[in-house]
């Protein structure tokens, strides 16, 4: 493979919704354009109701674009896989599973020998720091911790790509920094490509190598910036630099956000 | 990474303390409470009809009826009906659970399948059961046949709306998250639906069996040879009072044995069902 090809090539995707009023179909996305490369870290913002969560849905193959193709290494996607992992909000766990099940699912599905799926597991939930919590059950956990194991999860059957769909959103502060620290941290040494869904500015310009944008609906992509700091390492949010891309981001997104307001109040009103 | 061990470490203390202090004190106590009223209950049944607040003719002191019951006993006739009872009630839960959950999880899973279905269904279990137990005699006679074909009808119904239930309303997100690591539907149902649908089965299951000893004892009382229900029937007709209340008591405490085992398992079933 060349260094030129994208590992996700998305090309002029749309998609549209039929809804119960059969004259007003619904439609999410318009022509979006995106190159993700390999073992990049690419955070996608957008105002809410932009199509973000769609568009990783047609990432994931869990729904199928109306026009356009997306292309995994070049050939295009058909449906969902264990190329790529997904990482929910709502962390997603089995209820019924202790941690070191659900961490073990992906394998199942993988059809990986019962001894070599919860040495793997074992693994990856302590690669997420939990170890020593193997036989917790979800609720037993508090929702960072549950969302590490939705995390150790998805690293567990080792997808290329992982797709994350604003999986920190739910938590606390000091929650979601500790865990963007680690994820940082899990993405450099494991060399995955990530597509990261957020809805803030701030985690945007802290996690992506480059930051897409996206419009209001229908969503396109409306511009994309490389985040470039000469290291990653200390307290990046004190960097002049991270102010300047935050203060970018937050024009560029400005509009975006009076426009999808204003599509709202249309819609309700 | 020092931060990352002992974070979670932190997290969890109250999280455990919530889930295992069950506190055995207050257990104790709701346990005493509640055998207080029984207790309450039975010493009020020994000293009204003695004090003459009742008639004690129709309603005899609780000694009297405990003692008939020991007769009864001894004389083998109790296990008799009891046996007669219990096999009748047992067979049609048995079958009721293997007719209905997996037709529950049909159709719970294939939604033209409830589309035609839910009409019928709806009008079914509308019909009360006892409504229906003419029709049961008129095809089935008055043997075993009809009774336990009748148990069966009454069983299914819980047990068919639970499961339905519970495979329709399985967490969308949870079949999302499995479906975005390549599950086939078949695999989908064995390890996401059928798991997720277990408590609400199980909740199904115990209130069948309440009803499977609930409408037997009617169908007894309609007409039968054998079995607690004829035994009361037939001890009050021949004003036998003392034995009609041992066989009540009788009734009473196996339906309550029962569901204490029913309400047991369904615990064990869904001990992840608590948040």
């Amino acid at each position: 493979m060349t260094a030129t090809t994208a590992k996700i090539a998305v090309r002029g995707v749309g998609k549209v919704f039929r809804t119960r009023d059969a004259d007003r179909p619904f439609t999410a996305l318009d022509g979006v354009d995106l190159d993700v490369r390999e073992g990049e870290f690419l955070t996608l913002v957008g105002p809410s109701g932009c199509g973000k969560s769609t568009l990783l849905d047609l990432i994931g193959g869990l729904a199928a674009p109306t026009s356009g193709e997306i292309l995994l290494d070049g050939e295009p996607v058909t449906g969902p896989g264990l190329d790529r992992g997904v990482v929910f909000q709502q962390y997603a766990l089995f209820p019924w599973r202790t941690a070191l099940a659900n961490v073990a699912f992906g394998l199942e599905a993988k059809s990986v020998p019962r001894r070599e799926r919860e040495e793997r597991a074992r693994h990856h939930l302590g690669l997420v720091g939990l170890r020593g919590f193997e036989d917790r059950y979800p609720h037993e956990l508090s929702g960072g911790m549950r969302q590490r194991v939705a995390i150790a999860r998805s690293l567990a059957f080792d997808p290329d790509v992982l797709l994350m769909d604003e999986p920190f959103a739910a938590l606390d502060a000091q929650t979601r920094e500790s865990l963007q620290e680690e994820l940082l941290g899990i993405w450099e040494r494991t060399g995955k490509t990530i597509v990261f869904i957020t809805h803030g500015i701030d985690e945007a310009v802290y996690l992506g190598q480059r930051v897409a944008v996206m419009t209001s609906r229908p969503g396109r992509i409306k511009q994309v910036i490389d985040v470039e700091f000469d290291s990653r390492t200390g307290d990046l949010r004190a960097d002049p630099r991270f102010g300047e891309y935050r203060h970018r981001l937050w024009t560029l997104l400005r509009d975006e956000v009076a426009a999808a307001r204003e599509q709202e109040v249309a819609r309700v009103g | 990474m020092a931060d990352t061990l002992t974070s979670p470490a932190a997290v969890s203390a109250p999280a455990l303390e919530r889930s295992r202090g069950g506190g055995i004190a207050a257990r104790l106590g709701a346990f005493g409470k509640r055998s207080l009223a029984v207790a309450l209950l039975l010493a009020l049944w020994e000293i009204l009809p003695r004090a003459g607040v009742v008639d004690r003719v129709f309603l005899p002191p609780l000694s009297e009826d405990l003692a008939a019951w020991a007769d009864l006993l001894r004389s083998g006739e109790l296990l008799e009906h009891t046996e007669a009872s219990v096999a009748r009630s047992l067979t049609g839960f048995g079958l009721a659970i293997v007719v209905a959950i997996p037709l529950g999880l049909l159709i719970g899973w294939y939604k033209p399948v409830a589309e035609f279905l839910s009409p019928v269904l709806e009008l079914f279990r509308n019909t009360s059961a006892v409504a229906l137990l003419p029709v049961f005699t008129l095809i089935l006679g008055i043997g075993e046949t009809s009774k336990i074909a009748f148990v069966l009808y009454a069983c299914a119904w819980p047990i068919l709306l639970n499961t339905i239930s519970g495979v329709k309303t399985v967490d969308p997100l949870l079949v999302k998250s499995a479906r975005s690591m390549g599950l086939p539907p078949a695999r989908l149902f064995q390890k996401v639906l059928l798991p997720a649908a277990v408590p609400a089965i199980f909740t199904g299951v115990r209130l069948a069996g309440a009803y499977s000893i609930l409408v037997l004892l009617f169908a007894e009382i309609v007409g039968a040879k054998a079995g607690l229900g004829y035994l009361i029937n037939a001890a009050q007709s021949s004003f036998r009072i003392q034995d009609m209340y041992a066989g009540i008591i009788t009734i009473s405490v196996i339906g309550l044995l029962f569901n204490q085992l029913l309400v047991h398992l369904e615990r064990r079933f869904s001990t992840w069902r608590t948040t």
